[in-house]
């Protein structure tokens, strides 16, 4: 009875570690998919040969797309915008978050009220979209920093990371005469870190990976960024596979971006992200928890 | 009165939002006491603090409360050279031909549906999966497989729409790959009307499943040990102590997230949907936000599209209100 027991229990267990296993393949496939694309020939990707491994490898998807040079200036684009914009980004989330943290602030309820309000009722994308031509912005850089400025939930995140940390620190530092600002500089920040490092990267990713606003406010194709230019390379794949289904398919080939392109662009924009992945990602789950742990 | 025990962990986005509420309550009555000169000394003591407020108070006034005055152009016939106040006040004109348009009930259904379909197929995948991990005892192979399903979540919708694309493409996917080698014919998945959907869905599961244990694996963290060893010594088996530990453990927790997604009923992600959409299939794709981009920014019909979008923010409103009165109806701390 009891080894039956244990043999059971055995099988469960190895059938639970094998689901998972193969649930993260599956997770993580379609990437390598991509990846095998985007060293094989267009013949072996048309004809569907690749599944696991490049066939007929080579690397003319890289080459072509470094010459093209169009890549390299909207993947410098897009770190710009990722880099100043989440530098604001933290700046307001903090100097919005620590005075929100005194519960001594007088008209601090109010305020509060004041900024949650914006996350019930949010507006709509034509007054957004006017007031951002209205200010003159279109095709600046200021047209995705500025509306995106705080995220309301981030600073509710980092608000109550400093309402976790003790009293008496800066009620002993203003005591030795310490105003606001250099409590907060000197002594708040330097113990934040976990927080300031989570709400960074939460930020960093998020202008990265953004691309709706560029397609609204950025119409010059010097100023693209990285997100963009694929969501027109794959726009255009689209479009013209769907015209193939009326019929006349060699002809609509011959516009297409090759898929093996395509693949490296992809493997390219990607690549960044995975490869700084597994150093962060601690402290994006640390992030979450903290978010959720307060309340 | 169990819910609330169990689900410390899990106010999350929820109890950050409840203090400010909480606090504004607590605000007024105490003001009405408070005299000028300690006004005037409170002020002073603080003015550090309320000069880094200025300019997050100018960022709220002008980027998220003046939208919200621009949305009186859904009562006008708004052109950019009359600007807002300018243009001709038309009334409910655009409402009338919103709610008179057969596209508004198609998009009212897309949008609504597509929520649906990833509340009932996506909701519960995070659930198995975080029940699945926490059997896991090697400690390593579960953060190796956690850390591996978090990947999809922090790649661009772009990107993962264009891998989404290729994978099913009729004719270099691997997908068709797959089925023409069982015999079956190549499926068009991204322009059947059958298959977006479900491609759709898959897609924010891919994504999003992996994110979402999260909060369940800690809210299972929080199950005190003695549960499973009394569990163990009574004979149940690890699915028995499933079913009666864990799942109670996280009811809690499932039911806030649960309501939090009703609340959420009205928006479907924008990037998402945009960059899988494609012309044959606006018939089951087409939801409010994109309706809004392609009529009213492409084809410039602001004010008609404004009213489609405050239809939207009023119903996703009332929707919150209704969430937080019935998570604070189940005895937890509401969202505000």
């Amino acid at each position: 009875m009891k080894s039956r027991r244990s043999f059971s229990a055995k099988t469960y267990a190895a059938v639970n570690y094998a689901a998972l296993g193969l649930l993260s393949l599956f997770t993580l496939y379609p990437f390598w998919y991509e990846a095998a694309s985007s060293f094989s020939s267009s013949r072996a990707i048309t004809s569907g040969e690749v599944f696991l491994w490049p066939v007929e490898f080579n690397t003319d998807a890289y080459k072509r797309l470094l010459d093209d040079g169009q890549l390299l200036v909207s993947a410098k684009n897009t770190v710009l915008v990722t880099v100043v914009g989440t530098l604001l980004n933290m700046a307001m989330t903090v100097l919005a978050a620590y005075p929100l943290s005194k519960k001594r602030l007088m008209g601090r309820g109010g305020l509060l009220l004041f900024i949650t309000f914006t996350m019930l009722f949010v507006s709509g994308m034509i007054p957004n979209f006017i007031l951002i031509k209205t200010l003159g912005l279109i095709n600046s850089y200021w047209s995705l920093w500025l509306p995106a400025l705080i995220s309301t939930y981030n600073l509710f995140v980092m608000k109550s990371f400093f309402e976790g940390l003790p009293e008496e620190i800066d009620e002993s530092a203003s005591i030795d005469g310490a105003n606001d600002l250099a409590i907060l500089a000197k002594i708040i920040l330097p113990l934040s870190k976990p927080i300031l490092a989570a709400l960074s990267l939460f930020y960093a990713v998020g202008w990265w990976n953004s691309y709706f606003q560029v397609l609204l406010y950025i119409t010059r194709s010097t100023k693209q960024t990285l997100m963009v230019k694929l969501y027109q390379m794959i726009n255009q794949v689209d479009a013209s596979l769907l015209n193939s289904a009326g019929g006349s398919e060699g002809a609509s080939q011959a516009l297409l971006t090759p898929e093996a392109i395509k693949a490296a662009a992809i493997v390219l924009s990607v690549t960044p992200i995975l490869c700084v992945y597994p150093f962060l990602q601690r402290h994006f789950v640390k992030g979450v928890l903290i978010g959720s742990v307060k309340g | 009165m169990n819910i609330r025990i169990e689900n410390k962990g899990v106010y999350s986005m929820t109890g950050n939002v409840s203090q400010a509420g909480a606090e504004a309550a607590a605000f007024h009555p105490r003001a009405a006491e408070r005299t000028g000169s300690v006004f005037k000394r409170r002020l002073s003591r603080d003015k550090y603090l309320y000069l880094m407020l200025v300019p997050v108070i100018g960022y709220y006034v002008v980027f998220k409360y003046a939208p919200m005055v621009g949305e009186v152009i859904a009562f006008k016939d708004y052109r950019f050279v009359d600007g807002i106040w300018g243009s001709k006040w038309v009334g409910l004109k655009h409402f009338r031909m919103l709610f008179e348009s057969s596209d508004f009930w198609k998009i009212l259904r897309n949008t609504l549906l597509l929520n649906v379909y990833n509340l009932v197929f996506g909701f519960p995948v995070p659930i198995v999966l975080s029940l699945m991990l926490n059997e896991v005892r090697k400690e390593w192979y579960k953060r190796t497989v956690q850390n591996l399903l978090y990947v999809p979540h922090f790649i661009s919708w772009v990107i993962l729409g264009g891998i989404f694309i290729s994978l099913l493409s009729p004719s270099t996917g691997v997908v068709n790959w797959i089925l023409r080698s069982m015999g079956i014919d190549p499926i068009y998945f991204m322009a059947s009307t059958t298959w977006w959907p479900v491609v759709y869905t898959l897609s924010s599961i891919w994504r999003e499943a992996g994110w979402g244990t999260i909060l369940y694996l800690a809210a299972m963290a929080n199950i005190d040990p003695q549960l499973y060893e009394a569990a163990k010594m009574d004979g149940a088996s690890r699915l028995r102590q499933i079913w009666h530990i864990t799942l109670p453990g996280i009811r809690g927790t499932m039911a806030i997230l649960l309501i939090l997604r009703m609340g959420q009923m009205m928006d479907v992600g924008l990037e998402q949907t945009l960059v899988l959409q494609n012309s044959a299939v606006l018939e089951v794709g087409d939801v409010i936000s994109t309706f809004v981009y392609r009529v009213g920014l492409q084809n410039a019909n602001y004010s008609y599209t404004t009213a489609l979008g405050l239809f939207q923010s009023a119903i996703g409103f009332i929707l919150v209100l209704s969430v937080n009165r019935i998570i604070k109806s189940f005895g937890e701390k509401g969202l505000w």
